[in-house]
C-alpha cells in the first residue's frame, strides 16, 4: 500500500465517513413487510384498505391449525394451547370455538346491558302481548339441548334477550365443531384464531408471539402433533427471514464470484482489496442514506444493494485497469493520466446513472423511493471513493498483471470482429421492436408479485381461511365520521340498508360495531322503552296466564330491567381488556394520524351473487359511506404504482439524454451512445415477453439499472472513437469486459433467488448489460482504432 | 337318500328357517329404511322439563317431512308455528317472522339429533356409526335403535337418542338430555311412500 496516501486528507475523510456510516448502519431499523410498497397518498378507498393492512386487527390475526393424532387429542391440544396462550402476554385473545373455555367476564358485561344491546327491545316488546310472545319463544327451547343454556338465566331473562344477542354476535358461517372445538371440514385439523398484542407491522413482536406459540405447543408436539401457522404477521416474519437469508446467501456468492474474477484479472490481492473499497463504501452510504431519510431500511432495498456491487465494482475496475502508466513515465503518472482522460467519461456515466435513479426518489411508494435514494447515495460514494481514495492508494492502477494482458488482447480481437455483426444486431433489434408492438403488453405484474411469500405459504393461508368459513365477500362498507357518536349513528344507518339485503339472501350477514356498541341515542331509546317495576309486574301477571312460568318467580327479571333502566350507557371503554375489544377495534377505528373515525362493515357472501353496483345503490345518499372492493382496489393500487414508475422512468430517461447531450454536444454522438442502450432495452423486453414473464415494477427498475450501467459502456466507446491511441484502447476494452463480466455474474445469480423481486431484477439486468456492451461494441465508430473493419 | 339329496334338503331347510323368523339385526333393517326415499307424517311431542323444583310437560304437534338423501323438515303447528329445516349441512330455523340459517356442523348438539333421525331414515350405517354407538333390539316388525353419542363432550348434553319403528316406518323418537329433561315424539305416517 502506498504509505504516502496516509498523508493525504482523502484517506482520513474516507475512514471517518466509513466509521460513522458503520455506526449508523448498525443502529438502522430493518423491515421486510409489504407496507413499504404501498402508496403514501392513496385515494379514500385505498386509505381504508391500507389502514387495515398497516394497523387493522386483520394484520394481527394469527391462524393456527393443529394436526396429527385423533380428533380427541387435537381437541385436547386446542383447549390446552388456548389456555396457555390466554395466560401468556403475547395475545389479546384466542378463540378455538370452545364455548365452555370462553372468559366469563364478557358474558357478565353483555348480561348487564342486554336491554340496551338487544335489537328486539322496544315498547312493544314490553307490552303484555310482547312479553307473552317473548316468554313463549324462550320456553319453546326448553327440553332441547339449547335448554341447557337457557335454564340458568330463565328467571332473569325470560324473554331470551341473551339468546338474541348471541345470534347477532356469533357469525352464522363458522367452522365445524368437533370434540368441542373448531375443526376443518376438509382435513383432520383443529383450528384456533389468535389475535397478537403486537401490531401486524411490528415483526419483532410478531416473531415473539410465534415463538411463544411454539413454546406453548411443545407438550403437544412431544405427543406427535404439529402446527400449521399463517396470518399477515406470520407471513411477514417468514418474508423477513427469507429475505435476510437470501441477501446473505447472494452477498456471499456474489462476493465470491466477483473476487474470483478480479483475482483472475489482476492476479494481486492488493488490487483486489482496493477494488472492493468503492463497493463497500457504496453499500454503506446507500444503507445509511436510506436509514436517515426513511427511518428504516427495507430488506428488499438491501437485497438490491448487494447487486450494487456489480455497478460499483465497475468504477474500481475502470480505474485499476485504465490507470496503467505508459512505459517509462514517472510514478503516479497513471493516476494523472486517468483523471485527465477517463474520469470525465466515468463522471458522465455517473451523472446519467444518478439522473436515472433520482427519478425514483420522488416516488409516492416508499419502497421505490428507498431504491432511488440507495442507488444515488451508493453510486456517488463509490465514484467519489474511486476518484479520491483510489488515486492515492494505487497511483499507477493495479500493480498485478494477472490475465489482464490476455483479456485485453481477447477483447480487442472481439471488438474488431463485432462490428461485422452490426447489421445482424440492427435487424434483431428491429424485429424485437416489431414484436413488442404486436404482442399484448406483458406489463401485467400484480402487487402480490412484490411479496416474497411462497406459493406454499399462500396455499396454507388460503386453506386455513377456508376452514374458518371466513367466506368474506372481499367487499367492505367503510364509513368515515368526525367523531365516535356520528360514526356509530352512520353505521346504524348503513346497517338498516344492509338488513334487507341479508333478508333477500344476497348477503349471509355482516359485521357491525353497533352490535356491541349501539349509538348513544339508540341505547337511550331502548332504556326509555323499559317499564317501571310496578307496570312490568302488572303486565307479567297478565302475560303469564296459562303459561309455563309463574309470574311470582320472575322478580329477578323485574330487578334486572329496573337496574338497566338506570344503567350508564355502554361505551367503548367498557370492552377494554375483554376478547370483544379486538372485534370492536377491527370494526371501529378511532381517529388518528389526521384521519377521521372509521367504521368498517365487512360483508359475508350470501347464496346469490351481490354486484357491487347493487350494494352502492343500497348505500346511496349515506354521508361518507363507501363501498370498497378489496381486490379491484389492490389492482388499481398496483396499476397506479406501475404508471407512476413508468412516468418516473421516462423522466429519468429524458434527463439521461439531456445530460448526455450536454456532455457530448453532438446529436450524432448522442444517437450513437443512446442507440445501443435503447436497442438492449427493446431486446430484453421482447425476450421476456416471449418467455411469458409478467413484467412489473421491479423489471422497470432493472431497466433503469441497465441504462445506468450501459451508458458507461457506450460513453467509453464514444471516448475511444474520439481518441486515437491503440494501446489505451486494449486496456479500456479489457476493463469494460471485466466490468461487464462481474455485473452479469452478479445479476445472473439473482435469477436463482426464491424472492420474486430479486429474480425480476436479475432477469432484466444480466442480459441487458451484456447486450449493452455487445451492441456498443458492434455499433462503435472506430477511426483508426482496433475496430477499423466496418464501412 | 343319496348324500347329495340330503345336502339339498338341508340347504332348503336352512333357507326356510331364515325366511320364517326375520333376523333381528340392524343389517337387515337399514336396507328397508334406505328403500324409502321420501315420506310425510304428523307428530305429537311431549317434553318433560324440570325447572328448579317444578316439573312441567310441554306439548306440541305438527308435521314432518323427509326427502332422500338429506332433507328433513319439522314444522310445529301447535302451540305456536315454528319451522326447522335441514338440507345437507344447512339448518334453517323460522320462528314468527325471524329466520336464521347456520351450518349444521357448527352446532354439534343439534347435529347429533338431526343425524340420529336422518341417518335412520336413510338407512345410512356409516353415518350412524360415525356419531353413535348403536344398540338394536326387537324384531323388524317392532324394533328399537338405541343411539349413544360417541363424543364424550356431546354426551354431557345429549345422553341418548332412541328411535323405534315398525319395519320401514319410524313410530317414536325419544331424546334423553344429560340434564334429565326428556322429549318423546310420536310419529304417525300420513302418506306411505
Amino acid at each position: 500500500m502506498n504509505v504516502q496516501a496516509l498523508r493525504r486528507p482523502a484517506a482520513w475523510v474516507w475512514l471517518a465517513a466509513m466509521l460513522l456510516g458503520a455506526w449508523l448502519a448498525t443502529r438502522a431499523t430493518y423491515v421486510a413487510d409489504l407496507s413499504a410498497f404501498l402508496p403514501s397518498s392513496p385515494s379514500a378507498e385505498q386509505r381504508v384498505l391500507l389502514e387495515q393492512l398497516r394497523h387493522g386487527v386483520t394484520a394481527r390475526v394469527m391462524l393456527v391449525g393443529v394436526r396429527g393424532g385423533d380428533a380427541a387429542l387435537r381437541g385436547e391440544a386446542s383447549r390446552g394451547l388456548a389456555t396457555a396462550l390466554r395466560a401468556g402476554g403475547e395475545f389479546d385473545s384466542v378463540n378455538n370455538g370452545d364455548t365452555l373455555g370462553a372468559p366469563k367476564a364478557v358474558g357478565e358485561l353483555l348480561m348487564g346491558h342486554r336491554y340496551l344491546l338487544s335489537p328486539a327491545v322496544d315498547a312493544q316488546r314490553f307490552s303484555v302481548d310482547g312479553l307473552r310472545d317473548g316468554i313463549a319463544d324462550t320456553t319453546a327451547m326448553l327440553g332441547t339441548p339449547a335448554g341447557a343454556w337457557i335454564k340458568p338465566l330463565l328467571w332473569r331473562d325470560p324473554t331470551g334477550e341473551m339468546a338474541r344477542l348471541a345470534e347477532t354476535l356469533l357469525p352464522s358461517g363458522g367452522p365445524r365443531v368437533e370434540a368441542g372445538v373448531w375443526v376443518s371440514r376438509s382435513q383432520p385439523r383443529a383450528l384456533l384464531v389468535a389475535i397478537t398484542r403486537a401490531g401486524g407491522s411490528d415483526l419483532d413482536g410478531q416473531a415473539q408471539a410465534i415463538a411463544a406459540l411454539h413454546h406453548a405447543f411443545e407438550p403437544w408436539a412431544a405427543r406427535g402433533l404439529s402446527l400449521d401457522l399463517s396470518g399477515a404477521g406470520v407471513l411477514g416474519v417468514q418474508s423477513r427471514t427469507l429475505i435476510k437469508a437470501e441477501v446473505e446467501r447472494l452477498a456471499l456468492w456474489d462476493g465470491a464470484i466477483v473476487l474470483a474474477l478480479l483475482l483472475l484479472a489482476f492476479g494481486s490481492l492488493k488490487a483486489l482489496g482496493i477494488a472492493l473499497l468503492p463497493v463497500a463504501s457504496g453499500v454503506l452510504a446507500g444503507t445509511v442514506a436510506v436509514s436517515l431519510g426513511f427511518g428504516q431500511v427495507h430488506g428488499m432495498t438491501l437485497g438490491f444493494g448487494t447487486t450494487l456491487i456489480g455497478e460499483a465494482v465497475d468504477y474500481a475496475i475502470y480505474y485499476l485497469v485504465q490507470a496503467r502508466p505508459a512505459a517509462g513515465s514517472a510514478p503516479g503518472a497513471g493516476a494523472l493520466h486517468w483523471r485527465r482522460h477517463s474520469w470525465p467519461t466515468v463522471r458522465w456515466g455517473l451523472l446519467t446513472s444518478l439522473a436515472g435513479f433520482s427519478a425514483l426518489v420522488f416516488s409516492g411508494f416508499g419502497g421505490l423511493a428507498q431504491l432511488g435514494v440507495f442507488s444515488v447515495a451508493g453510486l456517488l460514494a463509490a465514484a467519489l471513493t474511486t476518484r479520491h481514495l483510489l488515486v492515492d492508494l494505487a497511483p499507477d492502477g493495479a500493480p498485478g498483471l494477472g490475465l489482464r494482458m490476455r483479456l485485453g488482447q481477447a477483447t480487442a480481437r472481439m471488438a474488431s470482429a463485432l462490428p461485422r455483426l452490426r447489421w445482424f444486431w440492427g435487424g434483431l433489434g428491429a424485429a424485437a421492436l416489431a414484436l413488442l408492438l404486436c404482442l399484448p403488453s406483458a406489463w401485467r405484474g400484480q402487487l402480490t408479485h412484490l411479496s416474497p411469500v411462497s406459493a406454499k405459504a399462500l396455499t396454507l393461508d388460503a386453506s386455513l381461511r377456508a376452514d374458518l368459513g371466513a367466506a368474506e365477500l372481499g367487499t367492505l362498507v367503510a364509513i368515515e365520521a368526525p367523531d365516535e357518536a356520528t360514526a356509530l349513528q352512520r353505521a346504524e344507518q348503513a346497517s338498516a340498508r344492509l338488513d334487507p339485503l341479508v333478508a333477500a339472501g344476497l348477503l349471509a350477514g355482516y359485521e357491525s360495531p353497533t352490535r356491541l356498541l349501539p349509538a348513544a341515542a339508540t341505547q337511550a331509546a331502548r332504556q326509555a322503552a323499559l317499564p317501571d317495576a310496578d307496570t312490568l309486574r302488572a303486565r307479567l301477571k297478565l302475560a303469564t296466564v296459562d303459561g309455563l312460568l309463574p309470574a311470582d318467580r320472575l322478580e329477578p327479571f323485574i330487578a334486572d330491567v329496573q337496574a338497566q333502566r338506570q344503567a350508564r350507557p355502554l361505551t367503548r371503554a367498557d370492552y377494554d381488556g375483554t376478547p370483544l375489544a379486538t372485534a370492536l377495534q377491527a370494526q371501529l377505528l378511532p381517529a388518528a394520524h389526521g384521519r377521521p373515525w372509521t367504521v368498517l362493515l365487512s360483508l359475508r357472501a350470501g347464496t346469490q351473487a351481490l354486484p357491487a353496483a347493487r350494494l352502492r345503490d343500497a348505500m346511496q345518499g349515506l354521508p361518507d359511506t363507501r363501498v370498497v372492493e378489496i381486490q379491484p382496489e389492490l389492482d388499481a393500487l398496483y396499476a397506479r404504482y406501475l404508471r407512476e414508475a413508468f412516468w418516473q422512468s421516462a423522466l429519468g430517461a429524458l434527463a439521461v439524454l439531456l445530460i448526455l447531450y450536454a456532455g457530448l454536444r453532438s446529436l450524432r454522438r448522442l444517437w450513437r451512445v443512446a442507440l445501443p442502450l435503447a436497442a438492449s432495452v427493446v431486446l430484453v423486453l421482447a425476450g421476456l415477453t416471449l418467455a411469458g414473464v409478467a413484467l412489473g415494477v421491479l423489471h422497470l427498475v432493472g431497466l433503469l439499472l441497465v441504462g445506468a450501467v450501459g451508458s458507461n459502456y457506450a460513453l467509453f466507446f464514444d471516448q475511444l472513437a474520439q481518441q486515437d491511441a491503440r494501446e489505451a484502447d486494449a486496456e479500456t476494452l479489457a476493463s469494460l469486459l471485466l466490468a461487464n463480466l462481474t455485473i452479469v455474474a452478479s445479476f445472473a445469480l439473482l435469477c436463482t433467488s426464491s424472492v420474486p423481486l430479486l429474480v425480476a431484477l436479475g432477469e432484466v439486468v444480466a442480459p441487458g448489460t451484456a447486450l449493452c456492451l455487445l451492441l456498443s461494441a458492434s455499433w462503435a465508430r472506430r477511426p483508426g482504432g482496433v475496430g477499423q473493419s466496418g464501412p | 337318500m343319496t348324500p347329495l339329496r340330503r345336502i339339498v334338503w338341508m340347504l332348503l331347510a336352512l333357507a326356510s328357517t331364515a325366511a320364517a323368523a326375520a333376523p333381528a339385526d340392524l343389517g337387515s333393517l337399514l336396507p328397508l329404511l334406505a328403500a324409502v326415499k321420501s315420506g310425510e307424517a304428523t307428530f305429537t311431542e311431549q317434553r318433560q322439563v324440570t325447572l328448579q323444583d317444578m316439573t312441567r310437560t310441554l306439548e306440541s304437534s305438527g308435521r314432518l317431512s323427509f326427502a332422500a338423501p338429506d332433507t328433513f323438515v319439522r314444522e310445529t303447528l301447535k302451540p305456536r308455528r315454528e319451522r326447522l329445516a335441514v338440507a345437507g349441512n344447512t339448518l334453517t330455523m323460522n320462528q314468527g317472522s325471524r329466520s336464521r340459517s347456520v351450518p349444521l356442523d357448527t352446532v354439534p348438539e343439534a347435529q347429533v339429533l338431526v343425524e340420529a333421525v336422518r341417518g335412520t331414515l336413510t338407512g345410512n350405517r356409516e353415518l350412524l356409526d360415525r356419531h353413535f354407538t348403536l344398540q338394536f333390539s326387537g324384531s323388524l316388525d317392532q324394533w328399537t335403535l338405541d343411539m349413544v353419542p360417541r363424543e364424550p363432550l356431546l354426551r354431557e348434553q345429549v345422553a341418548r337418542v332412541t328411535v323405534s319403528g315398525v319395519r320401514a316406518a319410524l313410530t317414536e323418537v325419544q331424546v334423553q338430555l344429560a340434564g334429565g329433561d326428556r322429549s318423546t315424539m310420536k310419529i304417525v305416517e300420513s302418506r306411505a311412500p
